[in-house]
């Protein structure tokens, strides 16, 4: 029973990550993205980590998803669609392929230690001691990290030039004109 | 007693009220210093009152600036004889060449309209370097430890590179002035070395704790000895004692005044002051004690072959500073503790009016200070002559001026305390002394006038009043040594391991030391006004010492030397090494291997996002493959 | 079912991802495939975490970490992405080479 719930978890999640990486249309990427999160979250189910797989609903399947959505919308061209995607594929599709073996190698490698242990739950106690007693100093840097994260955000993603928002007299905003980055400088 | 501390307030006052607020005070805030320090002055006589009331101490005050862990550092005071003795002389002086010096500093000043008599432009600086000056030393004499002890002796160092360079105009006083900062500092290493050699081995700043210690003998005497040298190194730069001894004729470019308060009480005394108070530690040690004596007798004699010698005024007046101080040290290697203090109080006075009475024949004279060029001089100025006379007199040692009394003292002590050889060149030592004073007596203020002699008038009263004060000092003050209504200075001004020392006269020493004294300045009265052709014969005769002398035993050229072709000789090698290896390679090296890596490494950077991402993949690849492999 | 069958699946997961990254030309699909990446890590951390004989927390701690700077990291990238777009009118990474040599 478990196995069938294993492999049906492991096929949303691979199906959808191939999904994500193979379609053309970035909405529906993005809609693959979610079902392969929702396939981690039964695989987080199925180890026992009841909390970790709400979180993974949340925070993936509700704010990740919805933010990349937006920032789609925003972002939104025909060309798009039209972008000829995958020019390295078969580069990328040897470095991946590669890395995939060596994982999957290392891991029927060692299959005799790894096996011997029968998995078990943590309970969301043990979880939270664990996580505000051990681990509370890096807790509060968390904290900090997305705070200084959100300000970032702020002020790349807010229009007009970063100095402007320096000068006392409030600058108006100059749109910065398309162009005038200096790629390619020599 | 216990608010003695309060006294250097006063002038430190003065000092910050002085330095900041000048611009804004009448007479850009002279009165002020003046006040203070008279302020001081009066300050300090409760507390001699105070003390010979209680018995001679020492009394010491703690005081806590702050301690962590077994570091106590304090800002106390150590009140005993000496430094009240110091205290007096100090502000007294000061407040003599302080009121001194409202003549003295001022000159013609040209102007539009003609030249009229005016302050010197930077009186306030003057004044303001004054207080900060007499401050320094205040706080030296008083301080409890040797950190409090250290700062105001560098103070000290200080104030007088301010001093001497006052007339910053001039390159010689700029020279002068980083001489004597220079030169001290020398020194200075040493007593600070010293210092932290002591505390090292002892664990407390504390000077009395320091003394019990080695009084007791926790210290190997090997250390005490190095101790006691180093420290004393510190005072022969601040003393100006052979061989550091070449600042001394040169800082004789500051303000003649600023000399006054240099030789009499601030500055040079501060040596005399600290081995006396260290004396223990030289007691301890004989081979230390036996270093200051030599070191001592060595600069009386130079100082006072070289004041023979001299054609300066004023040079004349510190060669003979030089040679006192040298006495006093001779005294305290000696173990005559008494002697040296009482000699360093008399001779203060003395010399403090010496130095103004030359200031004053300079002020007459258009800052002339070549004595060959004076002459005459003590009818056109009778005070100032009258004063001079006494100064010199004095401190040849005739009775019953003050410095007969503390030099008779000295005599004795070295007779008693030390080898032969040292009372030898006492002896000598004493005769040059009254040779070189008669000299410049009698060619200075007495025979025929010369050039500019002949317009000389005497000063105002501000520049004679302390003149004649110091003058009646001058023959005063040696009585303190005789038991008249008490027991004399030796009963309060004495060392506690010798005890009470009270004034004898001596049958053999007394009157040898009269008689050379006498002989001295007979032979000198003669030589210079009886047979002027014996002292060229003399000179041709002995041509090498004569150049010898004038050349100040060519120690500056030595010292040039040494610095020349050793020091920057040196130096240039470190600073190749530093340039060539240190900079060029060692700094400039990394930067231009990362440039040069960088402009070939640039080349091949694509700038295409997918490649940053296909180069982080197999860096982590390899990296996971070593760990795996490796383990 | 044992942690093989995980550690397989998180592989499998953590290839398609960097796949993504290396192929995508589109920032906000490169973005999608690092997420997949971070994702299989997480699949593993919680994975070995639990096949432990004596079960520890801090699989579970270091993956709740992980998913928040994933958070913290996908709001700051898009802001990258909006701010590029706007001023080059592209989110394609392959136009970007600002960095080039």
């Amino acid at each position: 029973m478990e196995l069938v719930l294993f492999t049906i978890a492991a096929v949303l999640s691979v199906g959808g990550a191939v999904g994500v990486v193979t379609v053309n249309n970035v909405v529906h990427a993005a809609v693959y993205l979610l079902v392969a999160m929702l396939g981690v979250a039964a695989v987080f189910v199925l180890l026992y980590a009841e909390f970790l797989a709400l979180v993974q609903l949340l925070i993936y399947g509700g704010a990740v998803t919805m933010v990349i959505l937006f920032a789609l919308m925003l972002t939104r061209r025909s060309a798009h669609e039209e972008q000829a995607e995958h020019v390295r594929w078969p580069i990328a599709a040897g470095v991946s392929g590669g890395v995939f073996a060596l994982l999957a190698t290392v891991s029927l490698l060692d299959v005799e230690r790894l096996n011997s242990a029968e998995r078990t739950g943590i309970s969301l106690e043990t979880l939270g001691r664990t996580l505000f007693e051990e681990w509370a100093i890096p807790f509060e840097v968390a904290s900090l990290v997305l705070l200084i994260a959100v300000v970032g955000a702020i002020v790349i993603g807010r229009a007009g030039r970063i100095e402007d928002m320096a000068s006392p007299e409030g600058a108006p905003p100059r749109h910065v004109r398309p162009g005038t980055g200096r790629g390619g400088s020599r | 007693m216990e608010n003695a501390w309060l006294i250097p307030l006063f002038p430190l006052g003065a000092f910050v009220a002085l330095a900041l607020f000048r611009r804004f005070l009448p007479g850009q805030g002279k009165w002020l210093a003046v006040a203070a320090v008279i302020a001081a002055f009066l300050a300090a006589w409760p507390v001699l009152f105070d003390l010979v009331g209680r018995g001679v101490g020492p009394y010491h005050f703690p005081r806590e600036w702050f301690s962590a862990g077994p570091l106590f550092m304090g800002w106390g005071t150590l009140v005993d004889p000496l430094t009240v003795a110091m205290l007096l002389l100090v502000t007294f002086v000061s407040v003599l060449v302080q009121v001194y010096s409202l003549g003295y500093m001022r000159h013609e000043v040209k102007g539009r309209r003609g030249s009229h008599v005016a302050d010197d432009p930077r009186i306030g600086w003057y004044y303001a370097a004054h207080s900060l000056f007499t401050a320094s030393m205040l706080t030296l004499v008083l301080a409890d430890n040797l950190i409090l002890l250290y700062v105001a002796w560098e103070l000290v160092g200080l104030c007088s590179y301010l001093l001497i360079g006052f007339w910053y105009e001039r390159p010689s006083a700029v020279g002068a002035a980083k001489k004597a900062f220079i030169t001290t500092r020398i020194g200075d290493v040493g007593l600070l070395i010293g210092i932290a050699l002591l505390v090292a081995h002892t664990g407390t700043f504390d000077i009395s704790a320091n003394l019990e210690m080695v009084e007791h003998g926790e210290l190997s005497s090997g250390i005490t000895t190095l101790v006691a040298l180093l420290l004393f190194a510190g005072a022969v730069g601040k003393s100006a004692q052979f061989p550091l001894f070449v600042w001394l004729p040169d800082a004789m470019e500051g303000p003649t005044p600023v000399s006054a308060l240099i030789h009499a009480a601030t500055m040079v005394t501060a040596g005399v002051f600290l081995v006396a108070r260290l004396l223990p530690l030289y007691e301890a040690s004989e081979a230390a004690r036996l270093t200051v004596a030599s070191v001592g007798l060595l600069s009386g004699l130079m100082g006072a072959s070289m004041a023979l010698a001299a054609t300066d005024l004023k040079r004349i007046l510190a060669f003979s500073t030089m040679s006192h101080l040298g006495f006093m040290f001779l005294a305290l290697g000696a173990g005559g503790y008494t002697a040296a203090t009482f000699h360093l109080l008399t001779h203060g006075v003395s010399k403090a009016m010496l130095f103004l009475a030359a200031g004053s024949v300079m002020h007459a004279l258009h800052d002339e200070t070549d004595i060959r060029r004076m002459g005459g001089l003590a009818r056109r100025m009778p005070v100032t002559g009258t004063a001079f006379v006494l100064g010199a007199l004095a401190l040849s040692g005739v009775p019953p001026l003050a410095a007969f009394w503390s030099k008779d003292e000295i005599l004795v002590a070295v007779a008693n305390g030390l080898n032969p050889v040292f009372l030898v060149g006492f002896l000598i030592a004493i005769v040059l002394s009254a040779l070189y004073m008669a000299r410049a007596v009698r060619v200075a203020l007495f025979g025929e006038h010369r050039a500019d002699a002949a317009h000389a008038h005497e000063s105002g009263w501000v520049m004679k009043g302390p003149l004649a004060l110091l003058a009646v000092c001058t023959v005063l003050v040696g009585l303190v040594a005789l038991p008249l209504g008490f027991d004399g200075v030796g009963s309060f001004l004495f060392d506690a391991a010798h005890g009470p020392h009270s004034f004898k006269a001596d049958p053999v020493w007394m009157p040898v030391g009269i008689v050379l004294a006498l002989a001295g300045l007979g032979l000198g009265w003669w030589l210079y006004d009886r047979a002027p052709g014996r002292v060229e014969a003399l000179r041709s005769r002995f041509g090498a010492l004569a150049r010898l002398l004038e050349n100040r035993y060519y120690l500056d050229p030595a010292y040039q030397w040494l610095v020349d072709r050793v020091v920057l000789a040196a130096g240039r090698v470190i600073a190749a090494f530093d340039r060539r290896w240190v900079n060029d390679v060692g700094m400039d090296g990394p930067g231009v291997a990362t440039l040069a890596v960088g402009t070939r490494l640039r080349m091949h950077v694509s700038g295409f996002f997918a490649d940053y991402g296909l180069a982080v993949a197999a860096g982590a690849v390899a990296l996971a493959l070593l760990l795996w492999l490796g383990a | 079912m044992t942690l093989l069958h995980f550690q397989l699946l998180a592989a499998a997961l953590f290839s398609l991802g960097l796949y993504g990254v290396l192929a995508r030309r589109n920032a906000v699909l490169v973005l999608m495939g690092v997420e997949l990446m971070l994702n299989a890590v997480n699949v593993n951390l919680v994975a070995f975490a639990a096949y432990r004989d004596i079960p520890i927390a801090t699989g579970q701690v270091i993956a709740i970490f992980i998913i928040t700077l994933a958070a913290a990291e996908v709001g700051l990238a898009l802001a990258v992405v909006l701010r590029l777009f706007r001023s080059r009118g592209t989110a394609d990474v392959d136009a970007i080479r600002g960095m080039r040599g």
